[in-house]
């Protein structure tokens, strides 16, 4: 490749992915883009959670060698709309010129290098399956540049080194819950793929489907003419009556707000946690992952690894961290800027989190207020609601509580189908949420005739 | 999650798409060519939104024309459902097997009931492939030629949004299941171009997994070129005069301002009258090459009369037609002439 002023032929430029770009240059670019998907959101685009990767990808077919024909990419990649066209076109000179600049030790991608981009893989295997005999040596680099560039934008709302966003060393002091804690490998007790789930989800599918799928079931809005026709054979053909039929409701349009703090992973199984994601990915089809504790990052395509240990794994290369502290209105605040369209009227919105909030409850209170605004239905899953003495007093999780159609237990598969089970029964805001849950009060029955709760003695 | 089958693009060239381009007269700016190639290449559905007529339904044709086997399309419109666009039985040849009394195998032509290889030849279900109607989304997912055809899912902002929702379960995996057939699972994906004319907004959801191109109304070189390759028995001066009163048009606050598809049109009434009169029939802009002419026209600056006597080709509401006075016809006559001196 070369400079823009004698770019090379479209198709010289990468397409093939033989060769890697240096890893600095690589990375370089990585950032880059990131940092200008950013832009891009900040300055009011709307630029869809996975354009990032569509746009890299994009990058490995044109290459970079004409600046005309990146552009035309990454317009085509990252916009959906000629509204957008002035910011981005505003914003792609800096783009470019920090591209041109290149990394700290002077390389750029738009040097002439020996080799291309690396293709934009699914996995960091699959990146590395692609190389050919035609890559050169590359010593200690090649397991860095054969990691998936997809991977590198599954992070892309992770913070850039520039933002800070480190607690306050006070709160971090007082805080009993939720301290501020470095990043850990995903990992958990509950079996990977486990199929224990899978009634309690189909259950849980049952109850929320409120997107009209292409089954009929019964009802009026359309003439039933295949059973008319069926029903006809035993009166030699002819049709007696026109039976009526209506689409079932089949599809459930979610968005997942999982908190990861340090206070909610000391509850909840990570295994777990990482399977009903999937499954919910698997099973309602168009929804969104992010996860929270200080600060807000979508790990979708992380989730949607094809195995749930490639999961766990891309959600460490996504760089998801766990075990932070708990900032839930400052995240969903995020949320609001970066991505307002992930929850429209049809949403149904789950929060996973003890609610122990370190930051401001009014913000708390006017986020879940705009949030629920949006939202179809707002369900919040607490793993400290499988106590049976547990109430919501925590100051997070109280002021929440006015804004959300249900409170449930969430530790493991019985809290789902218990869930569900309500759920059918009652409807999300009817008389549904732990406090209803069978399991708690036979609990605290069986507490209060205890012998030991009627006594005193030591 | 199911793969995705491999798009039958991955080797496809910015030099062949740029020919193709050419061989259709479709004039493509750098833009356009660059989208359409990683939409190949990439096997991605490629979102194309602009004006009405600027050219959006034709790339469609040209991409089915060199790289397709056939163009499917799918024309939307409000209330459209899945048994206009995916499949229904007909029930009326159902019916009539019913009432014969028979299985279809029965009949008295003795053809198969069938071309299910799994099904039992002598299964007297009225829900055989026989009994299918093929919509436009089926059979782009069915289609058994060694090239994909090319799906045109035209005006989607014309539909609602369930049928929204619809396109993008076909357009997830490429697949659908009939209920008594099974599971149909396109072997090669096919190229797919939504259009929309901006009428409505359209969801996230299938923003999210096309490739966007903004096709813009044409600026006066492209326009003259345009028409250069649509209507070659105009004389060149005389196009770039009428792309220089088009683009002077809809400076104006016009109800609609003409496409290129306007502007085609009008340029091939022009040709016709200077031709002597002809049949003074006007293609269409969706035509392809236009028809051989006897011979070029006169290269005569056009008149007054000529133009005011063929803006209906051009403006299709009444109001821009009356807007035309005589001050702006004015206007458009010197900017007609100031493209005759330029060119």
């Amino acid at each position: 490749m070369t400079r823009p002023d004698g770019g090379p032929d479209i198709d010289a430029a990468g397409a093939d992915g033989n060769g890697r770009l240096e890893d600095a240059v690589a990375d370089h670019l990585r950032v880059e883009l990131v940092r200008f998907v950013r832009a891009l959101r900040r300055a009011g685009a709307s630029v869809p959670a996975n354009a990032a990767t569509t746009a890299g990808r994009s990058l490995t077919v044109v290459g970079l060698g004409d600046r005309d024909r990146v552009r035309s990419a990454l317009r085509a990649g990252l916009l959906a709309d000629r509204a957008d066209f002035e910011a981005f076109d505003r914003l792609f000179e800096e783009f470019w010129r920090r591209l041109a600049a290149g990394p700290d030790d002077g390389a750029s991608p738009l040097d002439d290098v020996d080799g291309a981009l690396a293709p934009f893989a699914d996995s960091a295997d699959e990146a590395g399956e692609s190389d050919d005999a035609a890559d050169g040596d590359d010593g200690g680099g090649a397991d860095d540049s054969a990691r998936s560039l997809t991977e590198s934008f599954a992070a892309a709302v992770t913070d850039e080194s520039s933002d800070d966003g480190d607690g306050d060393e006070n709160e971090e002091a007082a805080a009993r819950y939720s301290p501020a804690g470095a990043a850990e490998a995903v990992a958990g007790g509950f079996p990977l793929g486990s199929t224990d789930l899978d009634d309690a989800f189909a259950d849980l599918t049952r109850a929320l489907a409120d997107v009209q799928g292409r089954r009929f079931g019964p009802g009026d809005d359309h003439p039933n003419v295949r059973r008319a026709l069926r029903t006809s054979v035993a009166a030699g053909g002819a049709v007696l009556s026109m039976p009526r039929r209506e689409r079932r409701r089949t599809a459930v349009r979610a968005l997942l707000l999982v908190d990861v703090s340090r206070s909610v992973l000391d509850a909840v199984d990570r295994g777990f946690l990482v399977e009903f994601l999937r499954r919910a990915r698997a099973a309602w089809g168009d929804n969104r992952v992010f996860f929270f504790d200080e600060d807000l990052r979508e790990v979708t395509d992380a989730v949607d690894a094809p195995t749930a240990a490639e999961a766990t794994d891309a959600l460490d290369a996504a760089e998801a961290r766990w075990g932070g502290g708990t900032r839930i209105g400052d995240s969903l605040s995020r949320l609001r800027e970066t991505a307002p369209e992930a929850v429209d009227r049809n949403t149904v919105v789950f929060v996973v989190s003890d609610g122990l909030e370190m930051g401001d409850v009014a913000g708390l209170e006017r986020e879940l207020s705009w949030l629920r605004r949006r939202a179809d239905r707002l369900l919040w899953l607490n793993p400290l609601a499988t106590a049976a003495a547990y109430e919501p007093t925590a100051r997070g999780m109280a002021a929440a509580l006015p804004f959300v159609d249900g409170l449930f237990a969430f530790a493991g598969p019985d809290d789902v189908r218990e869930m569900a089970r309500q759920l059918r029964r009652q409807g999300a805001g009817g008389r549904v949420g732990y406090e209803f849950d069978p399991r708690r009060t036979e609990t605290q029955r069986r507490t209060t005739e205890s012998p030991a709760h009627t006594t005193n003695d030591p | 999650m199911t793969d995705r089958p491999t798009t039958a693009f991955a080797d496809v060239t910015e030099a062949e798409i740029r020919a193709a381009f050419d061989a259709e007269d479709y004039v493509a700016e750098d833009d356009i060519v660059t989208t359409v190639l990683l939409a190949l290449r990439l096997g991605k559905p490629l979102l194309v939104e602009g004006e009405p007529g600027a050219g959006k339904t034709e790339l469609a044709k040209v991409l089915a024309a060199r790289f397709g086997s056939e163009l499917v399309r799918l024309q939307c419109y409000e209330g459209l459902t899945a048994e206009h666009a995916l499949y229904e039985w007909n029930y009326a040849k159902q019916l009539l097997a019913v009432q014969s009394g028979g299985s279809p195998v029965d009949r008295a032509d003795g053809g198969s009931p069938t071309t299910d290889a799994d099904a039992d030849p002598r299964d007297p279900s009225v829900f055989t492939e026989e009994y299918l109607l093929e919509r436009p989304l089926l059979r782009a997912l069915r289609a058994d030629a060694d090239r994909p055809p090319v799906l045109l899912v035209d005006e989607i902002d014309r539909a609602d949004d369930e049928f929204e929702a619809l396109l993008l379960e076909v357009l997830s995996d490429f697949q659908v299941s009939v209920p008594e057939l099974g599971t149909v699972r396109a072997e090669r994906p096919p190229v797919v171009v939504v259009t929309s004319n901006r009428t409505r907004a359209l969801s996230d959801a299938l923003k999210r997994r096309c490739l966007y191109l903004h096709v813009s109304p044409p600026s006066f070189e492209k326009e003259t070129a345009i028409l250069e390759r649509k209507v070659p028995e105009l004389d060149g001066l005389v196009a770039s005069e009428l792309a220089a009163m088009a683009a002077r048009l809809r400076e104006e606050p016009l109800r609609k301002p003409p496409g290129a598809a306007e502007t085609i049109d009008w340029a091939r009434a022009v040709a016709a009258l200077r031709d002597g009169g002809g049949d003074g029939a006007v293609g269409t802009a969706d035509a392809g090459s236009a028809a051989d002419a006897d011979g070029p026209g006169t290269d005569g600056e056009l008149a007054p009369e000529t133009v005011r006597n063929t803006l209906g080709c051009l403006l299709k509401e009444v109001e821009d037609v009356e807007r035309v006075d005589d001050r702006l016809l004015e206007e458009l006559l010197a900017a007609a002439e100031r493209a005759r001196s330029e060119a």
